[in-house]
């Protein structure tokens, strides 16, 4: 009987059953956001490929396929790969950031009162969008002339203890460092989760062990903990290198790339809409993302070697 | 399960009217840019036979007062139908959000029996350009800076002969493409203009303006000293994200070479760009010393902005600042008396350059107008009547101090410091090397009009604030100039003018 019905069945009733209606929401439901990846993401890719190859301006009329061209300027003109440089001073940031970032999130696993508190603020400016961070360490880095600007929050606390104003954007020598501080301070929340994420998989077993050998502390995070986590801290090490390859946003709002600040990223935004060059600045896209594919694959190669 | 179906079924359907969007506007786009370029022309050849008739109706309107009424309008009176509406798109967004340009337009609207709706863009020049790869930008809008002739004859209609126009309007070489004019400036300024607070610079006790650059950073100086640190003489307001107040200074060249054919000169007389002498060398030499005057200027360049000068300037903490006679109803504006402003101590004085004694000013365009190509015919006919109703009759250029594009119009009266000036516009470039400044300018990336941070303008402010010295100077002008020697001599159309002339 049920097998007679089942034969039937028009596709509007197997739609209407319960497979169809199965089969047709998840169809739907994937549908979404394929499209936006489509519309978003995959097809201004593939067009930024192609006008990798192109000399063409932001209308895009008459567009002039160059082959190679673009990529020859790319990699002769010194000035174009030149700005990777400021790059280095966000890598060693990240350095700092790392050592940091482990240090704190030890200290948040060991018995401490109000734990999460310290956890929930240390994790906020990870959750800040970054053109409010920016601007307010643009506040924050400010030298105030008493005229038109008052004295910016690092100054007014540096003159509590009779430190004079420091100009810090001004100054070719401090201006990255100081970005750099922004920086750190903006993402070293994400670092501390991840770090304490780690530090929490490992069993509570093997610190009693130690505590009964009578390890210190050091000795605990050296034999312990550091080996437990070692897969964390070289993929943070990883994402670290394509975070400084890519810095873009805090420069670009608390300078403007002014004042030796201009990063690689920067430099593509002028060279594709300042200066209109679309082609140049998709080829520079395009070696972007080949460095980043790089460093993603040596970070899958050190985890097959972990595993 | 009902919720969860109703929910799937409707973010279905908005995913296909995105994706339907899309391409409704991707094939339009590309169909009708190329095919309507040549009907345009056709459209504006009858708009002289018929213009007269179309003023005569109007008598009704008074716009008797304007000077130029002679000459043909730029529209066909008789295509405008009844209850259209025309979008026009605006950089001015402060005027739009205040209602001002709303409440201007109503006559415009009662006269055409129309709707006119403003969008304001806050990043006007990229934001339009990116606009401008679809068909919807507006009916009327702004051209943006730095577009080839070729491209504007492919998006805009064009309003009108050279030759016919130019007998009615200034500037009108600005947006030309075989002989056709494609913009009208909606208003004009001095460019090569300084703005300065009078009350500041005469209690400092200087009674004469500045002639000579030197003159000019003593008399900030003079400033400095007087106020012993309470008013910052001048503002650099290097600041601003974009590096934009710097081409206020870049603005000064012309004035100071005091010649119609200056940039045309660079290219016919193989010039480098910057020649010690020349009005873009000086300006930079000027912009140089002066930056290098640290006690002159405020302390921390890097956070100063356009937006806090402003009421700053009308309240006498800043001196002196350069900028064009745009920004003077700007600076005038932003206080009233009540709220510690003094709009009345906003001067305006010419560049502090002279040739043999005598000053000269520029007088150059601002934004030009022009109309979307892919607008409905009888929309194009009503968007050139706006352009000339709101050159000819509406009360925006007189409101916004700005100078009229009409030949003939009265000088706004905050230009009296500009008595003994000479006033000239720019001739343009013959029509063999019609473009090839700007398209040198940004193969090369010298960028002269350009704002970003690794800009030659922003890299010699940076070298004086430093205090690096001449060296540095000297050395930023060499790179720009072998640069832009390099890009010019590989210029086709250099090479063939240079071949076709000698």
């Amino acid at each position: 009987m049920s097998a007679n019905a089942k034969q039937k069945r028009t596709l509007g009733e197997w739609l209407r059953g319960y497979t169809g209606q199965k089969y047709l929401t998840t169809f739907f439901f994937l549908l979404i956001p394929i499209v936006l990846l489509l519309i978003f993401t995959l097809i201004p890719a593939v067009n930024m490929f192609l006008f990798s190859f192109q000399k063409r301006d932001q209308l895009g009329v008459n567009p002039e396929w160059i082959g190679l061209n673009n990529y020859i300027t790319l990699f002769t003109q010194s000035e174009y790969l030149s700005t990777f440089k400021n790059c280095l001073y966000y890598l060693l940031g990240s350095f700092v950031q790392q050592a940091l970032a482990l240090l704190i999130a030890t200290t948040l696993c060991s018995k401490l009162k109000l734990a999460n508190v310290f956890k929930g603020i240390l994790f906020f400016p990870y959750m800040m969008n970054g053109v409010a961070v920016s601007i307010i360490f643009r506040k924050f880095f400010t030298k105030g002339d008493g005229i038109i600007s008052s004295e910016g929050t690092l100054n007014s606390i540096l003159s509590i203890f009779g430190i004079p104003g420091v100009s810090w954007l001004n100054d070719p020598n401090l201006v990255n460092w100081c970005l750099v501080f922004a920086s750190i301070w903006k993402y070293i929340g994400f670092d501390i989760i991840m770090y304490i994420g780690a530090i929490q998989s490992i069993s509570p077993d093997i610190y009693e062990a130690a505590d009964l050998d009578g390890a210190n502390g050091w000795q605990r995070f050296w034999y312990i903990v550091f080996p437990g986590i070692r897969p964390i801290v070289a993929l943070q090490l990883v994402l670290a290198i394509k975070g400084a390859a890519s810095v873009f946003d805090i420069p670009y709002i608390i300078t403007g790339g002014a004042n030796g600040t201009s990063t690689f990223v920067i430099k593509t935004i002028d060279t594709a809409f300042t200066y209109e060059k679309v082609g140049l600045g998709s080829a520079m896209g395009i070696v972007l993302l080949l460095i980043i594919l790089i460093i993603t694959g040596v970070q899958n190669l050190l985890f097959k070697e972990r595993k | 399960m009902k919720l969860k179906r109703l929910l799937a079924g409707v973010l279905a359907a908005t995913a296909a009217l995105t994706l339907a969007g899309c391409n409704n506007n991707e094939s339009s786009g590309n169909s009708s840019s190329s095919s309507s370029s040549t009907g345009g022309n056709s459209s504006t050849g009858n708009n002289s036979a018929s213009g007269n008739s179309s003023t005569g109706g109007d008598s009704t309107s008074d716009n008797s007062s304007t000077p130029a009424q002679t000459g043909a309008t730029l529209y066909d009176a008789s295509k405008i139908t009844d209850g259209l509406t025309l979008n026009v798109l605006t950089n001015r967004t402060d005027l739009v959000d205040s209602g001002y340009l709303d409440q201007m337009t109503d006559a415009f609207e009662q006269k055409f029996n129309c709707t006119v709706k403003y969008e304001g863009l806050t990043k006007y020049n990229g934001d339009v350009k990116t606009r401008m790869t679809t068909t919807n930008y507006g009916d009327v809008l702004m051209i943006p800076s730095n577009m080839t002739p070729e491209d504007k004859a492919a998006k805009f209609e064009p309003l009108g002969s050279y030759d016919e126009l130019s007998k009615k309007y200034l500037w009108m070489d600005q947006h030309l493409c075989n002989g056709q004019v494609y913009g009208i400036p909606h208003m004009g300024s001095v460019d090569g203009g300084i703005v300065y607070n009078k009350r500041v610079w005469s209690e400092a006790g200087i009674t004469e303006l500045p002639k000579t650059p030197e003159d000019f950073i003593a008399d900030l100086k003079k400033i400095n000293e007087h106020y012993n640190g309470t008013v910052i003489p001048y503002l650099t307001n290097f600041g601003e994200a974009d590096k934009w107040p710097l081409n206020q200074i870049w603005a000064l060249s012309d004035s100071i070479e005091g010649d119609p054919e200056f940039q045309t000169k660079i290219l016919t007389e193989k010039s480098d760009l910057l020649t010690p002498g020349n009005g873009y060398y000086e300006s930079m030499k000027f912009m140089f010393d002066l930056f290098s005057t640290a006690e002159v200027l405020e302390e921390d360049h890097m956070t100063s902005g356009w937006e806090a000068s402003k009421p700053a300037i009308s309240q006498g903490k800043i001196g002196t600042m350069i900028m064009g006679s745009w920004s003077v109803s700007q600076f005038k504006e932003i206080l009233t008396e009540e709220q510690g402003g003094h709009p009345e101590d906003i001067g305006f004085m010419p560049a502090p350059f002279n040739k043999d004694g005598k000053q000269y000013a520029r007088s150059a365009a601002d934004y030009a107008m022009a109309v979307n190509i892919n607008s409905d015919a009888a929309v194009k006919e009503l968007g050139k009547a706006y352009i000339e109703w709101f050159i000819s009759e509406s009360t925006f250029i007189k409101d916004q101090q700005g100078l009229s594009p009409l030949i003939g119009a009265d000088m706004p009266d905050y230009l009296t410091d500009f008595a003994d000036c000479e006033f000239f516009v720019s001739s343009p470039a013959p029509d063999a090397l019609q473009g090839v400044f700007d398209e040198i300018d940004k193969e090369s990336e010298v960028g002269t009009q350009n704002q970003d941070a690794a800009n030659f303008k922003a890299k010699i402010a940076e070298a004086a604030f430093k205090g690096e010295g001449e060296e540095a100077f000297k050395a930023i002008v060499d790179d720009v100039n072998k640069r832009w020697a390099e890009t010019r001599d590989k210029n086709e159309k250099y090479i063939a003018y240079h071949n076709a002339n000698g």
